[in-house]
């Protein structure tokens, strides 16, 4: 036979990485042990549609009712639920629609992982940022169903640029920053409580010639966790920089990365290490404290990077881009562990930490149960015994609601365990947490209590009517979407 | 005294595997060869097993061959089906699995298809229009091929490059409401590169040009008419190669005129992409007697059977080039800030069965 040489794969661990494109359309990959290790295509949401392109997203990934934002080309922001892919809440442009004109596109998009007000805890806050420098964050509630409408607060608009681009945008860890460059802005930071600028970048001297690079950021990134002074930016001359703003306004350190812009930085959880993707494929890590190349990533990649992401948990990070294949690295040996083709270009890929290979069958199980009461209904209708239909229901809902009560111990029980792995958390996040899952349960309550007034309700229109059946039918649905 | 004992020891050693190796002999005359020539330190012995077992191999093939034409002729008698043919093997056939390849049941190719950057040429929403130009030196051989690609596309200019930028002649180029920019770069008076740019954000082609025979040098070479060409893609499968092949179809006007019977083909044949510029006719039996005789006289055209008593007849004219895909740029033409969608790279050559396009 010939010889050929097939990808030699060791295999990924379970994970879990969703991936957007320029299609609009979002791919769920997942490697499974069972399988071993090779990521597949799991699901697809969404319609081919090029005004639909994807052009930042967002994932809130903890345990209990994570989130998804993704920002379209359209102007539209749009929040999902990361693990069936259902349309939660969908934001047209913000009022300046009008004056907004076709190029000025989001380029940054944030959700917010901390609460902001304690009284609503079905809200999340965003925060966008587009080409012309227009920031917004804006505090969205939840709807119960899709018909409902959103309650948004006012949302604060500031501009971060007066003139250029604005290409990266991030928040640090503890959301109390962000960090904004691009084309002709210099990278600036913003107070986001307060709305003010607090640093701006100052741009390097000329150089021995006598020739000043013109500013332009790509991409940007904050290199620790608890620390908002110290970041890392990547310029379109093919140049790493390292700032401190507590050192100087100039660049503490820069190198050159080969030949082509680079496209995406990503930080490390270490804090210094710093995974850098370039316009012609390349991909490497750079320990950034002395500017050394730790390696490259080899693996026949050939096209533009346009996002890297570290798993929170797993020594993996995962690329995708130009050339349409989310690929899969491992950190240590920076050996290809999986690629998995596509079929568009990809703009951003995010993990989904809470997967686990074990709880697939769990999940599943928990999953479909708005299905399954759905799948009852038609039968419900056909028999034309309500006694019967009311039992099946309650069995039903109370199973859910097991499940539910199940589910909030498990996620507690691991965050217990996880607060005990993390030896470098402060008190105050663990409180955080505690505050977290004194939420969820109080939302568990709520639940209850909703389902049980809609109980009665539901008892009190079958006592009244045999005929309404329609409406009950309605109401059922949104029973099922709501558990 | 070393060497005598060693001798001795080998002597003594010789015993056992000796026989051993007589017996492999016998072996080797009843059936299986096990010895190989390489263990063999005596050249002549060597010589002479090798003389020997290549023989047997002819042999065998002889025997197999002989055996297969048996077995086809008896097929024949007796009217049966005709034992299945075997395929040879070559790089194409076993070429490496690419996940990448392009099937007509991809919802999503056509869906990505139906908005990419030459969707508005190819749905005839604009007329495709070609500036052409060359590097900034250029001498010989390059003018005559823009001379004679002039000739090949329809609707196309030539611009003197003058000492502008690129990125300006882009631009100027948008402003004009061209649809692509063709740049051939020539090397030592050698055209030896061409740029392919699609406007207004089309993707930028970079190939390697290489054997070009001018339209003036080819042997019994036709002249083509002002007719808009037919096109022939051939082998692009992948989606890169998909994309490159929609990039030069959008060179061409997407409406032929079959009266000129000019036919423009580019064939992929592991990653090369020849080029040829034929004419055609089309002829009855009846009417060959007495045309084509003359025709072979005065233009060296061959007549070839297509289908019972129709001849096709192929006149090549205009250049022959082969193209090499180097790189396929997210964009148009920039080499400091440009994001590439495909750029060749050493690491990839571990494979010579793994293509591209």
């Amino acid at each position: 036979m010939p010889r050929t040489t097939t990808l030699e794969s060791p295999g990924c661990p379970p994970l879990r990485a969703i991936t957007f494109d320029v299609l609009g359309l979002i791919k769920v990959s997942e490697a499974r042990s069972k399988q071993g290790g090779v990521t597949k295509v799991v699901e697809r949401w969404g319609e081919p549609d090029a005004s639909r392109c994807v052009l930042a997203a967002s994932i809130n990934d903890r345990k209990v009712d994570p989130l998804l934002a993704v920002a379209r080309k359209n102007g539209a922001v749009e929040l999902l639920s990361p693990i069936n892919g259902d349309l939660r809440v969908s934001l047209a442009t913000t009022n300046q629609t009008d004056v907004q004109s076709q190029e000025d596109n989001i380029v940054g998009l944030h959700l917010f992982k901390k609460q902001q007000s304690e009284s609503s805890p079905r809200s999340c806050t965003l925060l966008t940022c587009t080409t012309k420098g227009l920031t917004t964050v804006r505090s969205v509630t939840i709807p119960r169903s899709l018909g409902d409408s959103t309650c948004d607060d006012t949302p604060t608009t500031w501009n971060v640029c007066a003139a250029g681009n604005v290409l990266c945008c991030k928040v640090d860890e503890n959301e109390n920053y962000a960090l904004f460059g691009g084309k002709g802005v210099e990278v600036n930071i913003w107070d986001l409580a307060t709305h003010t600028k607090i640093w701006t970048a100052k741009s390097p001297p000329k150089n021995s010639l006598g020739i000043f690079t013109p500013t332009w950021f790509t991409s940007a990134t904050f290199m620790s966790k608890d620390d908002h002074r110290k970041f890392a930016a990547g310029t379109n001359s093919h140049e790493v920089r390292l700032y401190d703003m507590s050192a100087q306004r100039r660049p503490v350190m820069s190198f050159d990365f080969r030949e082509t812009p680079i496209k995406a930085i990503t930080e490390d959880v270490d804090g210094n290490t710093i995974y850098i993707g370039n316009g012609s494929g390349d991909l490497a890590s750079v320990d950034i404290r002395t500017g050394k190349l730790l390696g490259c990533f080899l693996g026949k990649c050939s096209g533009s990077i346009r996002s890297i992401t570290r798993h929170p948990d797993l020594p993996v990070i995962a690329s995708c881009g130009l050339d349409s294949y989310l690929r899969i690295w491992d950190i240590k040996s920076r050996q290809l562990l999986s690629a998995v083709f596509l079929k568009q270009h990809l703009t951003k890929v995010v993990f989904d930490s809470n997967f686990e290979d074990d709880e697939v069958a769990g999940t599943v199980a928990t999953m479909p149960p708005s299905e399954q009461d759905i799948d009852d209904e038609p039968v419900d209708r056909d028999e034309e015994s309500p006694p019967v239909v009311k039992k099946k229901k309650k069995r039903s809902k109370s199973r859910s609601l097991d499940e539910n009560e199940e589910e909030a111990v498990s996620s507690k029980h691991k965050k217990t365990k996880k607060s005990r792995n993390l030896d470098r958390e402060d008190e105050e996040s663990r409180s955080a947490k505690k505050k977290k899952a004194k939420k969820s349960q109080n939302v568990d309550e709520d639940e209850e209590e909703l389902i049980s007034v809609e109980q009665e309700k539901s008892k009190k229109s079958k006592v009244k009517s045999k005929d309404g059946k329609s409406k009950k039918s309605k109401k059922s649905k949104g029973e099922s979407i709501d558990v | 005294m070393g060497n005598k004992r060693k001798e001795r020891e080998v002597q003594s050693d010789d015993d056992a595997p000796a026989k051993s190796r007589t017996k492999k002999m016998d072996k080797a005359d009843g059936g299986k060869p096990q010895l190989l020539p390489s263990m063999i330190k005596n050249k002549d012995k060597r010589s002479a097993l090798y003389a020997k077992l290549k023989h047997e191999k002819k042999a065998e093939k002889k025997k197999n061959a002989k055996a297969r034409a048996a077995l086809e002729s008896r097929a024949l008698e007796l009217g049966e089906e005709l034992p299945p043919k075997k395929v040879p093997r070559t790089i194409e056939n076993t070429r490496e699995a690419d996940e990448t390849v392009c099937r007509p049941d991809d919802e999503e190719l056509f869906a990505g298809n139906d908005v990419d950057e030459f969707s508005k040429v190819l749905n005839h929403e604009r007329v495709p229009k070609v500036l052409m130009t060359t590097c900034r030196f250029n001498s010989t051989r390059g003018p005559a091929l823009i001379k004679d690609l002039l000739t090949v596309i329809p609707n196309s200019e030539y611009y003197k490059r003058g000492t502008y930028d690129l990125k300006k002649i882009v631009e100027y180029a948008n402003n004009k409401e061209f649809t692509s920019v063709i740049v051939v770069h020539t090397s030592r008076r050698e055209p030896d590169a061409l740029l392919v740019i699609g406007l207004p954000n089309g993707p930028t082609a970079h190939f390697k040009l290489s054997n070009l025979v001018l339209h003036k040098d080819l042997k019994n070479h036709g002249n083509p008419t002002g007719h808009k060409p037919e096109l022939v893609l051939n082998n692009f499968t992948t989606r890169l190669g998909h994309r490159v092949g929609r990039l030069i179809q959008s060179l061409f006007p997407q409406d032929p005129e079959f009266r000129g019977r000019r036919v423009v083909t580019f064939h992929n044949q592991r990653d090369f992409i020849f080029f040829r510029h034929h004419r055609y006719t089309v002829e009855n039996k009846a009417d060959k007697h007495d045309k084509t005789k003359d025709k072979n006289k005065d233009a060296g055209v061959w007549p070839k059977t297509l289908k019972g008593d129709i001849y096709a007849q192929l006149q090549e004219c205009g250049p022959r080039f082969t193209l090499k895909l180097r790189s396929l740029q997210y964009g148009t033409f920039d080499t400091k800030g440009g994001e590439y969608e495909w750029t060749h790279k050493a690491e990839m050559d571990t494979s010579r069965r793994r293509f591209f396009l």
